[in-house]
C-alpha cells in the first residue's frame, strides 16, 4: 500500500515545476517584445496551440527600430543603489542642506524629521559623503525625468520648426543639471572638497561618468567607435568645471556660468575639428609622398 | 529455482529484519541521571569543548571572575595595547549624543538612553559618556551598564569613582542576563553596544531578539567582537599568538591558564563576520552598507544593524 501511494506523491511534485516551466516559457517569449502594439498582438498568438510564438512574432512584424533594455512594464530602476529608509531619511536630510551644508547635523535632522532617531544616522557608514552622493544620482535622475516631461520639446529652436542637434541638446542638458544646484550652491564648495578626499575619489569619478553618460545617451549620441570614451570624458570635463565656476557665479540665473558652458563646448568642437584637419593634412602629406616615391621608381 | 528462492527468503528476511524496532540504548558505563541530562539539553561551545547549555553560564561565570581584577592589565598584555584604539574607534564611529539641540517638535527626547551589555568594567561605557560630553556638548546623555558578573559590575563600580559621572543619574548599573531583560521595557533604547561579550553568550539569537525588542524603532545594535582574520598569512601569525602566546601571559601575570586557554578557544569558535551579519539581519536590523567593518585584517569587527520603523 505504502509503495504506490510514495509513487503518486513524487510524480505530483515533478509535474508541478514542469507546468511552471512551461507557462514561463510562453510568458518570458512574450514579455521582451514589450512595446504595446506587440502585446497586443502576443494575445493573438497565446491562443495558437503549440509552436514556438517567437518566430511567428518576429515573421509577421518588422522589429522596432530602438528598443530599450527594460520592459516597460516594469518601474524604472532608482538612479541609486540606497534602501527605502535611507531614501526617506536622505530626502528629509536635502531640505536641510541649504542651511546646513553637506553635513552631519542635516542628515540628524533629515532622520529626526522622517520619525528616526539621531542614532539613526548609522544607517549611513560613508556620513555625510553619503547625502552628496545622493545628491548628485537624485539630480541625475531628475535629469532624465525631465527630458521624459520634454525639455527638448520645449525649447525655442524645436518650437520654431528647428531640430536640435546631438552638441545642442547636450549644452541644454549640461545647463539644465547645473541649474539644479542653485539652491545649494554657496554649500557646493564643500561637497567638492569631500568628493576630493582620497578615500571618496572612486565613487565621485564613477558618479561623474554615470552623469555624462547619461546626458549624452539622453542627448540622443548612438557613437560605437572610440568617440564613445572621448565624447563622454569631454562632457565630463566640461561639467566638472563649469560646477566649479557655478561656486563662485553671483550672477542672476547663472549666466555667466551658462556662457562658460557655451565656450567649453565651442572650444572642445573646435579641437575636434582641428584635430580631424590635422588627420587629413596628415593623410593627404603621407599619400603624396609614396606618390612621388612612386614616381621615382622606388618599390614602395 | 532452489537458490532463487532461498535469496528471496533470505532478502525477505533481511528487510524485515530492519524493520524490527532497535533495542533502546543501554550504557552500562555511565549512570542514568548523566544519560537522561545528555538526551534532553541541548549543547553548546565553552571554547574547545561541549557543555550543556545550563551548565555554560556558570562556567562563563567562573571565568570571568577569576580575571575581573587583571582585565585591564591583561587585555594590554594580550592585544599589545590595541584594544584601547579599537574601542576608541568604536565610540567615535557611533558619535553618541546629540549635537543638535533637541527642537520643540522633535520627539526623540533630550540625549540618547544608551544600554551597554557585559560592559561591566565600564571601558566603554566611560568612552561613551566623555564623548558626548566633551565633543557633542550634550549632559543629558545616559549609560547603564548591565553584566551578568557581579564581580566584573563591582571593579566597574570602583571604577567610576575616578569619574565626573559618579552618583549622577548619567551613569546606572544592573545585573541582568542579556538573553532576558524583564527589567527593560520595550522600545526605551537608543543605542545598545556590546564589546568583547556576545562570544560568551549562550544564546546569541535570543540576546539579539532581546536587543530587538528593547531598541527604539531607529535604534542601533551595535557590537565589537573578535572575528576571523582574511589574510592567510597574518592568521597564521595571529593564530600562533593566541594559541601559545596569550595562555603563557595569562599564566605569567594573572596566575590563571584554564581561563585564558578558554579566552582564545571561544574566540576560534565565535562565527565569521558574514555569518554574524546573518544572524544579525535574522533579528530584523535593517544592515548599513556591507553591514561590519574589519579591524586590524578582521581580528576584531564592528557589526552594526537597525532597528526598521513600525510599517505604516
Amino acid at each position: 500500500m505504502a509503495q504506490p501511494f510514495h509513487l503518486i506523491r513524487y510524480q505530483a511534485v515533478l509535474s508541478t515545476p514542469k507546468r511552471q516551466l512551461t507557462s514561463l516559457r510562453t510568458t518570458r517569449s512574450v514579455i521582451p517584445q514589450c512595446s504595446r502594439q506587440l502585446h497586443h498582438q502576443s494575445r493573438q498568438t497565446t491562443r495558437r496551440p503549440t509552436g514556438t510564438p517567437k518566430t511567428h512574432l518576429a515573421s509577421s512584424f518588422p522589429p522596432p527600430i530602438r528598443r530599450s533594455y527594460h520592459s516597460e512594464h516594469h518601474p524604472d530602476l532608482p538612479p541609486h543603489e540606497y534602501t527605502n529608509s535611507q531614501t526617506t531619511i536622505l530626502s528629509a536630510a536635502l531640505r536641510h542642506v541649504p542651511t546646513h551644508g553637506f553635513t552631519r547635523n542635516a542628515l540628524t535632522l533629515g532622520a529626526r524629521d522622517s520619525g528616526f532617531l539621531d542614532v539613526s544616522v548609522q544607517l549611513f557608514p560613508r556620513g555625510e559623503f553619503d547625502l552628496v552622493l545622493f545628491w548628485l544620482a537624485s539630480r541625475r535622475g531628475l535629469l532624465r525625468a525631465s527630458v521624459e516631461d520634454g525639455l527638448f520639446e520645449k525649447d525655442e529652436r524645436v518650437m520654431a520648426g528647428q531640430t536640435l542637434s546631438v552638441e545642442e541638446k547636450t549644452k541644454l542638458l549640461i545647463i539644465k543639471r547645473l541649474k539644479m544646484n542653485t539652491e545649494i550652491r554657496h554649500q557646493w564648495q564643500d561637497a567638492l572638497a569631500l568628493m576630493s578626499l582620497l578615500e571618496n575619489i572612486p565613487l565621485s569619478l564613477s558618479e561623474l561618468h554615470a552623469l555624462s553618460s547619461e546626458i549624452l545617451t539622453l542627448a540622443g549620441d548612438a557613437s560605437v567607435d572610440a568617440s564613445w570614451y572621448t565624447k563622454r570624458l569631454s562632457v565630463a570635463a566640461i561639467y566638472a568645471s563649469s560646477e566649479v565656476v557655478m561656486t563662485r557665479d553671483q550672477s542672476p540665473g547663472l549666466s555667466e556660468t551658462e556662457v562658460f558652458v557655451d565656450r567649453r563646448v565651442e572650444d572642445s568642437t573646435a579641437i575636434g575639428e582641428k584635430l580631424t584637419g590635422l588627420k587629413q593634412c596628415l593623410g593627404f602629406m603621407g599619400s603624396t609622398a609614396i606618390g612621388l616615391g612612386r614616381s621615382w621608381g622606388l618599390k614602395i | 529455482m532452489l537458490s532463487r528462492s532461498v535469496r528471496r527468503s533470505l532478502g525477505y528476511h533481511a528487510r524485515r529484519r530492519v524493520s524490527i524496532p532497535e533495542a533502546p540504548y543501554r550504557c552500562f558505563s555511565c549512570t542514568r541521571r548523566a544519560q537522561a541530562e545528555s538526551k534532553n539539553e541541548r549543547m553548546t561551545h565553552f571554547g574547545f569543548t561541549n557543555v550543556p547549555e545550563s551548565q555554560k553560564e556558570s562556567m562563563v561565570g567562573a571565568v570571568f571572575s577569576s580575571v575581573a581584577s587583571s582585565y585591564d592589565t591583561m587585555n594590554d598584555f594580550m592585544s599589545l595595547g590595541i584594544h584601547r584604539l579599537w574601542k576608541d574607534h568604536f565610540v567615535r564611529s557611533l558619535n553618541p549624543g546629540s549635537a543638535l539641540p533637541s527642537r520643540e517638535t522633535d520627539t526623540t527626547g533630550k540625549g540618547w538612553n544608551i544600554l551597554d551589555i557585559a560592559g561591566g568594567t565600564g571601558d566603554i561605557a566611560f568612552r561613551m559618556l566623555d564623548h558626548a560630553t566633551n565633543i557633542n556638548h550634550d549632559h543629558e546623555t545616559r549609560v547603564t551598564i548591565a553584566d551578568i558578573n557581579p564581580d566584573m559590575l563591582a571593579e566597574g563600580q570602583k571604577r567610576s569613582i575616578q569619574t565626573p559621572y559618579y552618583n549622577t543619574s548619567r551613569l546606572s548599573f544592573m545585573q541582568a542576563n542579556a538573553q532576558q531583560m524583564p527589567d527593560i521595557p520595550d522600545n526605551s533604547i537608543d543605542l545598545y553596544t556590546v564589546v568583547f561579550g556576545i562570544r560568551n553568550f549562550t544564546d546569541k539569537q535570543a540576546a539579539l531578539q532581546e536587543a530587538f525588542r528593547v531598541l527604539k524603532p531607529g535604534g542601533v545594535f551595535a557590537c565589537m567582537e573578535f572575528s576571523k582574520v582574511e589574510n592567510d598569512v597574518f592568521n597564521a601569525v595571529y593564530k600562533q599568538w593566541s594559541f601559545s602566546a596569550i595562555p603563557l601571559i595569562g599564566q605569567l601575570v594573572a596566575g590563571d591558564r584554564e581561563s585564558y586557554q578558554y579566552l582564545v578557544e571561544s574566540i576560534e569558535q565565535f562565527p565569521s563576520q558574514e555569518e554574524f551579519r546573518g544572524m544579525i539581519q535574522k533579528a530584523g536590523f535593517l544592515i548599513p552598507g556591507r553591514g561590519f567593518e574589519n579591524l586590524t585584517g578582521g581580528i576584531a569587527a564592528i557589526h552594526k544593524g537597525i532597528k526598521p520603523l513600525p510599517p505604516v
